[in-house]
């Protein structure tokens, strides 16, 4: 938003305002009350419910005024309003009044009693007598999945579900349906809701027809939640997000507002995928130690395990879903040349080649992305890996309806005028891809290739641009035609690329995407060169560049790889050759997913002492020596970096049941005892200079500072920041936190000290909007999370107390270790390999990436296994043809290796088929993953699948979804016990702690 | 047509009306059919028509009384090769008479289809549409399938398709039957349904004339506003004028309904009196009943009284009385029918017909039919009137976001007016006057009363 303010006087107060917004959005920037329900800060106006009316008056003489919807009515000059007129205000109580004639007045049962923005608006409005006397319309509910209820009957037809769902979003499975007073909104029939976005529903839902489903199960007041400010711990996009806790378990998690990443929203995996966290399968007891006392594990019982190694070589394995603080520890313990990311070979040159890119672009935030008005996006399906990304880039492609509304003078914030005005007009989206995606609906062209196939079109762009002098369309064709003489370029391809040249020219603010998951370095290296290509192209604009890595704190990791980091293959080795160098390895919460089972056996086998810190078990926690349970997101505290190398704390929600603690205060316990290897210790401190614990994680923080050199390059000015005034986690209206203990005595239990940060686990302290990182959002009058108005500088703007964003530097020193280095040769080899296997007609299996299930922790949440769908594979026409199969048919399809250097492996596979036009005949792609072996070339056969076949799969499958629900029921029965006894923490340190 | 017309020129709109058998093309022709379009398309620039239009003072006949050559000046005109010109214009025929008391429409769409074709060449071509839509009310079979031929028999002879006449002109158009609401009276509504999407009017800015169908400039225009368009450009604007040389510029089919000896439509010049409609062309009350009042076009207009029966029916001078000339179709209420239950079956279909975009309208005309309700079975209580006067001012101009409501709210609140006494029986007797059954029961009631107290009076005098 600009600094075009104008003076307006609102009840002859003068104040001012931007005139770029609607008079609502400047009403409430100015911290005044005026009820609204239809616009949102981020969906703009309809003037649909006629909530927000004020009188408007010509000048200073006008008596009489006009009626007006301030969300509807620009900000002019000048411009004169009462909200406080009698007309005005007997109106809007008059609209609440004609509202709750249906509504069912079911507060005590409803989720979203305590935070209902309709409830907020009824008291705001002064309507308090029920004059309807008629009986009241019913409707039927849905089922509309695991995730998100429904209960249509508390709707007062905002509409504002629809205009998320459908229209922001771009949700094909929702709707309105009726007219009159019968306006119904959901689905066609019952059925999960498709949208990776559908939990918003919640929020964006005034009142309770949409609510939490999950939370409902285990439901307490919002009041009741002890809260503190999150980020989301599933993908690199960084959303800031509150979760809310209560007796121990996690409750919800709800969107925090940050201006700059993810404004309003989220999407479903942050949303619900914090199940993980009360899961089945966390850690919560040691392995491998032997606990003394029967109270607690104590610091002494940790100590006594690892006095057998102090001074003992460890390799230590990081992971990109540990906090920046634990593998900046870990990395430090072991020393750099022991540190490995748990990077396989490949990987490693991926993170080379992202480094790279990353040292040379600064990759835009969520917001800069709504401004672009051409995406690119190569590779990566980011509507499924980070999918509040792909959110931001629908938006950004209604810049060009919103260009042609401005034209005839409707501003942007008038969201019905400029979707009449825009149609079905969008800013070019061109996504280069190996399956379909989501937002294929809305780009202008889509070009599906095998992987390894991708490139020729980046290599294809970059010829033309340096062929192609001048602006001149005829030019491109002809060089396009010179180029695909020289390579084996097709006339799809061609085309693409031609359409491609042409949008990128028009382009003001172009944006290139990319991931590093599905992508090889070969790509990425591509990408590099295009990217340099365009640099120093004058006649067209750079774009920038974001590279979407998996997971929350990937940046965070690459920006502490260097040269003498180690692959996995590295490390098996190392523990092969030097078997008497190395004590053991530490796995901090590293999973090491694409091992195989046989590289699995050789690190047990070669390694003496197999350490493992995580959260959850997994193969390796059950093989290990020692297991030390640490503490999820919502436990903790510490640093993720996101994508753009934006660092940002998170804090601890709750203290965990010891002997749980962060990974940082486990590898602090170790330290003590094994030492610190840093070679980058500040000059003047020897070598395993630890002498005192860190308590906390400023203590950590400061030893860092103190202690090694490269801490103050990473996160310097977060040192800076003297002691805050302490923020409540709670709110005022906590009630029971006297009595939690009760059933076991009525004495009060004491409540948790704060030794981490500046939130305290009580009511007491300076209300959350006083704090940059925001608990919760609250304000008087205003109890639902629409209250953010009121802590925003002006609608949709920054926080009033945001602090300025931290940047970690990332360095591109991956690169001085040639082993990283693309050899310009293989580049070659692989294309030459890939023409190759075409003439063979062999064929590339992709599986599509999925929301739910691609992240390795959200993966856990009970919900999200019940929303497992069926084997679904995509295959050519050709393919189709060649096996006579049709879309919808129950296959059997036999993959088999074509690659002569491993051993033949087969696996069958019973799925459905569906036939995608534009797939090349070497792909197909599907949502089932294959044996790590047949990753490569393959070859398929694909037969209709007997009755007996799809029988068992389906029965297989079915048994998948009842374990699912029955977990999900064990949770919660388990929850509902643990809510009898409650822990109790006193000091939310770790183990020892007073 | 219960009248003969005796003055030809004086009626164009319904001169060549035959609701046994339309004319043909042919005919059409032989009696001076488009002869109006030959002078617009051969001898005129677009913009010559337009001023044509403007001059001649004609005003809308939906019901709003804008003027149409206004409506059309507002249509972005673009030079050949202008960057900024949209693909396309369009020209929607709105024929969606669903207004209670309203057949005017119907009359020229059933009787004379040939009328409207040209017309709507005439308009297309002022606005420089190439596509055109009459987006006929669905009930109205007959009308759909005569104006599909008349459509077959003028692309057949050149009148529409690619270059009309060998003039450089195209012009496609397209009979669209709607689903079936009233609000798709309502212009933007109207090119939502079109669109297929739901029938919400749309917000305004930006009108249809710049960003209407499909996002490209759109006139919507009443059937009959369209159907004077080829007598205008025939006969010439002095000619129009002359029609009605005190009043409105043109001729309106004027209607009745309701217990009066004739119901029909009259072709009238512009600004024929209440009076004259009613009682020489509807031959006055049928025998027995006195005229209590009457909604002077459709169902959404004011309720005038006999106090303003010599009004002149033009747009200005029934606005002056505190109603409105709507579509010019009146409903006429007698003395032995209810004003209350009128009302109430008034506002129960304006419930049945809100779009459910807006709060005032989608709930406030459910809860007027409530009290309503209440009040017409004899349940209502005093302050019920203080709630519907509430409930008016309510779904009053301004509040809500299209003219449902307000309409919805005309007869009401001129019925509390002007039938206040009915409104106050109703509550102090529990029972409607109107209704023999109701009072009969209402006696029964009474009398049962009385006897039951007499028993427990006695049975307690025999304690």
């Amino acid at each position: 938003m600009s600094e075009n303010k104008v003076t307006i006087f609102i009840d002859d107060v003068p104040y001012q305002v931007s005139s770029e917004d609607n008079l609502l959005a400047g009403v409430l920037s100015k911290k005044l009350n005026l009820p609204y329900f239809c616009w949102h800060p981020s969906m703009g106006s309809v003037g649909a419910c006629r909530q927000c009316a004020v009188m408007q008056f010509q000048d200073k003489d006008d008596n009489r005024g006009r009626m007006v919807m301030a969300c509807t009515t620009p900000v002019t000059d000048g411009m004169r309003i009462s909200i406080k007129h009698a007309d005005a205000s007997e109106f809007r109580e008059q609209v609440i009044a004609a509202m709750m004639t249906n509504h069912p007045h079911d507060c005590p049962v409803c989720t979203e009693g305590g935070e209902c923005h309709l409830q907020d608006m009824t008291v705001m409005t002064g309507h308090s007598v029920r004059e309807y006397q008629g009986t009241k319309r019913t409707f039927t509910n849905q089922y509309l999945g695991e995730l998100v209820g429904h209960e249509m009957n508390r709707c007062i037809t905002c509409y504002r579900c629809t205009r998320f769902y459908n229209d922001y979003a771009g949700g094909k499975d929702f709707g309105v349906y009726g007219s009159k007073n019968q306006v119904y909104f959901g689905r066609q029939t019952d059925g999960a809701l498709e949208s990776e976005f559908s939990g918003n529903l919640v929020e964006v839902c005034p009142t309770g027809v949409f609510t939490n489903k999950v939370f409902s199960t285990h439901y307490t007041r919002k009041w009741d939640l002890q809260s503190a400010p999150s980020v989301c711990s599933h993908c690199s996009v960084g959303c800031n997000l509150s979760i809310g806790e209560r007796y121990g378990s996690v409750r919800r998690v709800m969107n925090r507002y940050n201006a700059d990443i993810n404004g309003y929203f989220l999407c479903d995996r942050g949303r619900f995928g914090i199940g993980f966290v009360n899961g089945e399968q966390r850690i919560r007891k040691t392995k491998g130690i032997s606990q003394q006392s029967p109270v607690a594990l104590t610091k002494l019982d940790v100590a006594k395990v690892f006095s057998h190694f102090s001074k003992k070589n460890f390799i230590g394995i990081g992971s990109a879903r540990a906090s920046l603080e634990a593998n900046f520890y870990l990395k430090n313990m072991v020393g750099a040349e022991h540190f490995s990311p748990g990077y396989n070979d490949d990987e490693m040159k991926v993170a080379a080649q992202h480094a790279q890119l990353l040292a040379a672009n600064n990759p835009p935030s969520l917001t800069a992305i709504e401004h672009s008005d051409f995406i690119f996006i190569i590779a990566e399906d980011i509507s499924q890996t980070a999918p509040r990304m792909a959110l931001s880039v629908r938006q950004a492609l209604r810049n060009a309806a919103k260009a042609k509304a401005a034209k005839i003078g409707i501003p942007s914030w008038q969201d019905s005028a400029v979707r009449t005005i825009g149609g079905n007009l969008l800013s070019p989206l061109f996504l280069l891809q190996s399956t379909s995606s989501k937002l294929d609906d809305v780009a202008e062209q889509t070009l599906l290739l095998p992987p390894e196939q991708l490139s020729t079109c980046l290599v294809a762009l970059k010829a033309v641009l340096e062929l192609v002098e001048v602006n001149n369309n005829h030019n491109v064709e002809q060089a396009l035609t010179d180029i695909a003489e020289q390579t084996s370029l097709g006339s799809k391809e061609r085309q693409f690329v031609c359409s491609l040249y042409k949008a990128l020219h028009q382009a003001k603010q172009p944006l290139i995407i990319s991931g590093t998951d599905h992508v090889s370095a070969e790509t990425l290296q591509d990408i590099n060169n295009l990217m340099q290509a365009l640099k120093s192209k004058s006649d067209v604009t750079e774009p920038a560049l974001i590279v979407v890595p998996p997971s929350c704190n990937s940046v965070g990791l690459l920006a502490l790889l260097d040269e003498k980091s180690l692959s996995v293959e590295q490390v098996l080795s190392g523990l092969e050759q030097q078997e008497g160098n190395y004590q053991g390895v530490i796995l901090l919460e590293q999973e090491l997913a694409r091992l195989s089972d046989s590289q699995v056996k050789q690190l047990r086998s070669s390694c003496q002492t197999l350490i493992v810190l995580d959260h959850s078990q997994h193969r390796l926690t059950s093989i290990a020596d020692i297991v030390l349970p640490v503490a999820a997101v919502s436990e903790g505290d510490g640093h993720y970096v996101n994508y753009q190398g934006r660092a940002q704390q998170f804090f601890q929600v709750h203290a965990p049941v010891l002997p749980i603690q962060e990974s940082w205060r486990w590898l602090d316990n170790m330290a003590e005892i094994i030492g610190v290897h840093a070679a980058e210790l500040h000059a003047g401190t020897n070598e395993g200079a630890k002498k005192s614990a860190c308590e906390s994680l400023r203590q950590l923080h400061q030893y860092f500072a103190d202690f090694l050199k490269q801490w103050p390059t990473l996160l310097a000015s977060k040192q800076a920041g003297t002691q805050q005034a302490a923020t409540a986690r709670m709110p005022h209206r906590a009630s029971g936190r006297t009595a939690q203990m009760a059933n076991i005595s009525v004495h009060e239990a004491k409540t948790t000290q704060k030794i981490d940060d500046s939130l305290t686990f009580s009511m007491e302290g300076q209300s959350a909007g006083q704090s940059s990182d925001m608990p919760f959002a609250w304000a008087p009058g205003w109890n639902s999370n629409q209250s953010i108005s009121q802590f925003q500088a002006q609608i949709n703007g920054q926080l009033i107390k945001q602090k300025a964003a931290i940047f970690i530097p990332v360095a591109n020193l991956l690169l001085n270790n040639p082993r990283w280095e693309i050899a310009k040769q293989s580049h070659k080899v692989s294309q030459a390999n890939a023409s190759d296997h075409q003439t063979l007609k062999s064929l590339r299996y992709v599986q599509q990436a999925n929301i739910y299930f691609d992240e390795w922790q959200a993966a856990h949440t009970a919900e999200f296994k019940m929303l497992q769908p069926s084997n679904l594979m995509s295959i050519s026409t050709s393919t189709a043809e060649q096996f006579g199969v049709k879309k919808g048919q129950w296959c059997k399809i036999i993959f088999s290796a074509t690659n002569d250097k491993i051993p033949l492996v087969s696996q069958s596979i019973i799925s459905q088929i569906t036939i995608n036009k534009q797939l090349p005949e070497t792909l197909a792609f599907g949502n089932f993953s294959l044996s790590q072996l047949l990753s490569q070339q393959l070859e398929m056969e694909i037969s209709l699948a007997c009755d007996q076949e799809i029988t068992d799969y389906l029965s297989h499958y079915n048994d998948g979804l009842i374990s699912a629900k029955l977990s999900k029921g064990a949770v919660l029965e388990r929850l509902k016990i643990n809510d009898q006894t409650i822990p109790i923490r006193l000091v939310s340190g770790g183990l020892d702690d007073a | 047509m219960s009248e003969q017309i005796n003055n030809n020129d004086l009626k164009p709109l319904t001169q060549w009306v035959n609701l046994q058998q339309p004319l043909a093309f042919d005919d059409y022709c032989q009696a001076g059919g488009y002869q109006g379009a030959k002078i617009a398309l051969l001898q005129h620039q677009p913009n010559e028509v337009l001023e044509i239009v403007k001059n001649s003072g004609l005003k809308g006949r939906g019901g709003a009384g804008f003027p149409t050559g206004m409506k059309w000046s507002f249509v972005p005109m673009f030079a050949e090769g202008d960057e900024d010109a949209p693909d396309n214009k369009y020209l929607v025929a709105n024929a969606d008479e669903m207004e209670p008391g309203t057949f005017k429409d119907r009359l020229l769409l059933e009787g004379a289809p040939h009328q409207l074709v040209e017309a709507m060449i005439i308009a297309a071509y002022t606005i420089g549409a190439n596509k055109a839509y009459i987006f006929l009310r669905g009930e109205y079979h007959l009308a759909a399938k005569r104006l599909q031929q008349a459509i077959g028999e003028a692309y057949q002879n050149h009148w529409l398709g690619g270059n009309i006449q060998a003039s450089k002109f195209c012009l496609d158009l397209y009979v669209h039957t709607s689903a079936g609401r009233y609000i798709c009276g309502e212009e933007t509504a109207l090119i939502n349904a079109l669109e297929g999407k739901r029938a919400n009017p749309r917000a305004k800015p930006p009108f249809p004339q710049v960003s209407g169908l499909f996002g490209k400039p759109t006139i919507v225009n009443n059937v009959e506003t369209l159907c004077n368009l080829p007598h205008i450009l025939k006969n010439g604007i002095e000619w129009f004028q002359g029609i009605a040389p005190n009043s409105d510029a043109g001729s309106k089919i004027y209607g009745a309904c309701g217990r009066v000896k004739n119901p029909g439509l009259w072709e009238l010049p512009m600004g024929a009196t209440l009076r004259e409609v009613l009682y020489q062309h509807a031959g006055g009350m049928q025998d027995g009943l006195q005229f209590r009042g009457l909604l002077p076009g459709g169902a959404s207009t004011d309720f005038l009284v006999a106090e303003h029966l010599d009004t002149p029916m033009d747009y200005d001078s029934i606005a002056k009385v505190g109603s409105r000339l709507g579509t010019g179709g009146l409903i006429v209420l007698d003395d032995k029918n209810c004003p209350v239950a009128m009302v109430l079956n008034l506002l129960r279909f304006f419930a049945q017909e809100s779009c459910g975009w807006c709060t005032p309208c989608r709930d406030g005309t459910p809860w007027a039919v409530e009290v309503l309700a209440r009040i017409e079975h004899g349940q209502g209580k005093k302050e019920d009137l203080d709630t519907l006067e509430k409930l008016c001012d309510f779904m009053w101009i301004g509040k809500t976001y299209c003219a449902l409501a307000p309409g919805a709210v005309e007869p009401l609140r001129s019925a509390l007016k002007y039938f206040h006494d009915d409104f106050l029986q109703h509550i102090e007797h529990g029972c409607c006057h109107y209704d023999p059954a109701s009072i009969a029961k209402r006696t029964k009631i009474a009398q049962s009363h009385i006897q039951h107290n007499n028993a427990a009076n006695s049975s307690m005098a025999g304690q």
